[in-house]
């Protein structure tokens, strides 16, 4: 079997520890910076060291079918971190909940209703959590990659 | 290998959510670790797998920010003498972290002031005063802290400072004394006690809280030196008293009334007139005392007629103030004397 050098998953469940081999998954935060090189607008990415409020995040998920066999229903959940607040940006087919992660939905779709009682259209900052949900079935040793980006509050 | 997959969105959801807008405050607290936790859920041959999660974590780190500014937009008026002057200025944190601020005073030497001026005199006496919030805030009163600092002020949040002073005696309107309040970041977290001074993290990334200065250029500080500073100014408004005395021979006991001439037992009658220049400041209980000169009496059965109405550089009978004399010494007191005005005081003597 191939080894790919991605990096490690963490098995957060109480239980058992899975001796087989599983999906890997990670999670990368880094922080986005627009920078005049030579004249030219560019943008960087670097290690979230310094990071200060207000700094724009770009949050890297990488996963990678290690069971060895076809797997399917693969969903990606993500609460937005309570000190971020979600630009709006993330990779396509993304699915927002507004409320708490108990529904799903494309942000444009959804709708806020505030004190008054009046209702507006939700923004990205109301978002409290991204999924996505892939159809059809993810091949042995498949690899992807989702991304979303964030403001540090 | 290939990958075949379809991204399936939901259908047509609409779901209201009662949300309160999220505070945006000037940032999340120094310190604070964000943490970013993906799960992922899975089925292989039909049945559902156990839930994977990944993490990765970060440390908000410090950014030391502050401004000062005046209150308002004007200087503040003085008088000559005048004790416990007033020029007040807020100071905001916008740092990510609660801190403590030395505050000082400083007094410019000539250069522009505040107000489009020219400071060209000092203040005496200069000392700071926190504002107590509650009764009396936005004025300064007996219910301020005389302070050299400022304890334990919030991330977001600001205080009233007010640069208090006396006003010399010698000076004249226009005159302008500006003022410079510099106040600089310290460490907070010990509420009674001022925090020590702050530094940079210079060097490498740590990966504790890092610490950068943030801060603007203020009137006599540089950018990013955790500091910050404003100006003020007092401008003074005297009030330019001038007196001029002249006589007037009303009778003698030869001629009467007709021409009479100053000779020994002629009735003189003195207009002493109180000016105040147009342009200052009103002047309040303006008190005259006269000598009377030698070789007269004093006529007590005419009196001291005072606060008259003034034309050219008559005297008119029309006080309505009574002055006195004792021992020789006219006394009177003009109650308000508006700038541009004039007053006069009405006594007679008999030469003798």
């Amino acid at each position: 079997m191939k080894i790919f050098p991605v990096a490690i998953i963490a098995l957060s469940l109480a239980g058992a520890a899975q001796a087989a081999p599983t999906v890997e998954l990670s999670s990368k935060i880094q922080v986005e910076k627009q920078l005049v090189v030579n004249g030219k607008q560019q943008t960087v990415l670097r290690d979230p060291k310094p990071v200060f409020p207000g700094d724009r995040l770009v949050i890297t998920i990488s996963y990678r079918n290690a069971t060895g066999k076809p797997v399917n229903d693969f969903v990606v959940n993500n609460p937005v971190p309570s000190a971020v607040q979600f630009t709006g940006e993330a990779s396509p087919g993304v699915q927002v909940s507004i409320d708490g992660g108990r529904s799903f939905g494309p942000l444009s779709t959804l709708k806020v209703r505030k004190a008054d009682g009046t209702i507006r259209a939700a923004q990205p900052v109301d978002v409290t959590h991204l999924r996505w949900v892939l159809a059809g079935a993810m091949a042995p040793g498949a690899t992807g990659s989702l991304s979303f980006r964030g403001v540090v509050r | 290998m290939k990958r075949t997959s379809k991204l399936l969105g939901a259908t047509g959801s609409f779901v209201l959510a009662m949300t309160a807008t999220p505070a945006l405050a000037d940032g999340t607290t120094s310190g604070t670790q964000i943490t970013n936790t993906v799960t992922v859920n899975f089925t292989v041959g039909g049945a559902a797998q156990t839930a994977v999660q990944a993490s990765d974590t970060f440390t908000v780190d410090r950014k030391i920010s502050l401004t000062v500014a005046e209150v308002g937009t004007t200087t503040t008026s003085v008088s000559p003498n005048q004790l416990a002057a007033v020029t007040a200025f807020t100071v905001t944190n916008t740092s990510n972290t609660v801190l403590d601020f030395a505050l000082a005073a400083a007094q410019q030497s000539g250069g522009a002031g505040a107000h489009s001026n020219t400071d060209n005199f000092d203040v005496t006496n200069v000392r700071i005063y926190r504002d107590a919030t509650g009764a009396g805030a936005g004025s300064f009163g007996a219910e301020d802290t005389l302070v050299t600092s400022l304890d334990e002020l919030a991330a977001d949040a600001s205080a009233t400072v007010f640069v208090v002073a006396d006003v010399p005696i010698n000076r004249v309107t226009g005159d302008v004394a500006a003022v410079t309040l510099t106040a600089t970041a310290r460490e907070g977290g010990a509420a009674g006690t001022l925090g020590t001074a702050i530094t940079q993290t210079t060097g490498a990334n740590t990966s504790g809280v890092d610490t950068v200065f943030a801060d603007g250029a203020g009137a006599t500080d540089a950018a990013r030196d955790g500091a910050f500073s404003a100006r003020d100014d007092y401008t003074v408004l005297a009030a330019a008293i001038t007196v001029t005395k002249s006589s007037t021979v009303i009778s003698d006991p030869f001629n009467g009334t007709t021409n009479p001439k100053a000779v020994p037992g002629a009735v003189v009658q003195y207009c002493v007139i109180i000016r105040n220049a147009a342009g200052g400041a009103v002047a309040n209980s303006v008190a005259i005392t006269d000598p009377l000169p030698s070789a007269t009496t004093y006529l007590s059965s005419f009196g001291v007629s005072a606060n008259t109405t003034v034309t050219g550089s008559t005297c008119n009978a029309d006080g309505n103030v009574t002055g006195s004399q004792a021992s020789g010494t006219v006394s009177a007191t003009i109650p308000t004397l508006a700038p541009g005005d004039a007053r006069g005081v009405i006594f007679r003597v008999t030469i003798n």
